[in-house]
């Protein structure tokens, strides 16, 4: 078997990007380890506008749960912050607030692309593993892959690795090393029927007993049922036994349990090589401090599709002219990833009762619109957090 | 390394931090290779608890 491209991977960074390589008349081949794209869910489902403007298309009810206006922020000491209304979220790093945006159904949503992805002409293999690359005189030229116990190579010009963040084709080609576990969010999730709770806003938790080293979040679906999950980071106890604790006492009941390990040190250092590119969670495509990476890796996997294009029309699909992908996506996101994880690393530092006071400065200077001599006055209060400060500036 | 498949919910969070990558992901499956020195770094990522830990963790 021969193909132009070869995408491992039938998630959103995968669908898309043979979704747009096939548009632009490449033969692509689509592969996924799962038996049905889509399952299981290892993501909150929340998404901005901009992921609909990437991919031209019109947001359908069938995958869309909830639209959300905006997200309450719930410290430590129960002090609620309106995250929209303060402006608290990443507007200066190219990074779309997350407060307003959608929920996503995601097993119908990353269904839609796939068969957006077949209709255009991208053959796909479910319940298929790539255990292997294809390596010819240093470039990559296919995958060894196995389906229903059967071993086959499957030949193509260009291999893209959306793979998810074990990024097994990623160390293959050379690309990426194990991570270090404080750079996994270990993530538990449950979809929940019976909680209360407004359909239009989300909503996040903070402190060590909720979520230690990361944030409890409730994703509405409509108004029957929300996700609520949380991620933890190099903690004393696992993200499953945090999600039992904080929904105990809840009056609902879970219809779903997702997991999941999350990327959260950034992009990767390189993101081709000869006859491959990096794409998604692989590529290390995630926001470090929500762990939201959607309508990322739409954009990059979109960028992806067409690099291929190009190359497979210039017949060179060396890492010199793949490489154009790496600049591309890098010139619109990496500033803001890179910002986001420092500012992460920053916040890695806060204790519970630094995050209480931060909010209640917050809630109480509102109204007087930050003034420095309020900032000054907080900052004499809690000396220790000038230096923080000082690093996130 | 203990392995407890019947706690194992295969999101291959431990393959991403295995220093020395003897973890591999089949569609439904974890697999051990040779050569764990119980370094547990795939215990503090895994967060249903697969691997190793104490059943007090849930």
């Amino acid at each position: 078997m021969k193909y132009d491209v070869i995408v491992v991977g039938g998630r959103i960074g995968g669908s898309v990007s043979s979704l747009i390589a096939s548009q632009n008349d490449l033969d692509v081949l689509m592969i996924e380890k799962r038996q049905e794209i889509g399952t299981p869910v290892q993501c909150a489902g929340g998404t901005t506008y901009s992921t609909f403007k990437t991919l031209d298309m019109k947001p359908k009810k069938k995958f869309i749960c909830s639209e959300i206006k905006g997200a309450m922020a719930h410290a430590p000491d129960g002090r609620e912050i309106n995250i929209f209304e303060y402006g608290l979220m990443v507007d200066n790093l190219n990074i779309e607030s997350p407060s307003k945006g959608y929920v996503l159904d995601r097993k119908i949503f990353d269904k839609h692309l796939a068969i957006q992805s077949a209709k255009a002409g991208t053959d796909i293999m479910v319940k298929t593993t790539a255990k292997d690359l294809i390596i010819k005189d240093g470039r990559v030229c296919g995958v060894v892959a196995k389906h229903l116990g059967k071993t086959m190579e499957i030949h193509a010009d260009i291999v893209i690795a959306a793979d998810g963040v074990e990024s097994n084709i990623a160390r293959l080609a050379g690309l990426e090393n194990p991570k270090k576990p404080k750079d996994i969010g270990s993530c538990a999730q449950f979809e929940l029927v019976g909680l209360d709770v407004d359909p239009q806003w989300l909503h996040f938790y903070f402190g060590r007993e909720i979520a230690p080293g990361g944030y409890l979040w409730i994703f509405p679906k409509g108004e029957d049922s929300a996700n609520l999950g949380l991620g933890v980071r190099s903690s004393k106890n696992t993200a499953y036994h945090y999600l039992k604790k904080f929904t105990a006492n809840l009056d609902a009941t879970p219809v779903e349990l997702n997991i999941g390990g999350v990327p959260l040190s950034g992009p990767i250092g390189k993101t081709f090589t000869d006859g491959l590119m990096v794409v998604g969670d692989a590529a290390g495509q995630v926001d470090p401090i929500t762990g939201g990476g959607i309508h990322i890796v739409t954009s990059c996997a979109k960028i992806a599709g067409e690099v291929a294009a190009e190359a497979i029309k210039m017949e060179d699909t060396s890492a010199k002219t793949l490489q154009r992908y790496d600049v591309l996506w890098r010139d619109k996101f990496e500033d803001g990833l890179k910002t986001s994880l420092k500012y992460r690393r920053a916040a890695d530092k806060l204790s519970d009762k630094d995050m209480n006071a931060l909010a209640e400065y917050l809630v109480t200077n509102h109204s007087e619109k930050f003034s420095k001599l309020g900032a000054v006055k907080f900052l004499g209060k809690h000396p220790h957090l000038l230096k923080l400060i000082k690093e996130f500036l | 390394m203990e392995y407890k498949a019947d706690r194992c919910g295969y999101c291959a969070a431990c393959v991403a931090v295995c220093p020395h990558e003897i973890l591999k992901q089949d569609e439904n499956e974890i697999i051990i290779i040779e050569g764990c020195d119980d370094c547990g770094k795939c215990t503090i990522v895994c967060p249903l608890g697969a691997l190793n830990q104490e059943e007090d963790y849930l």
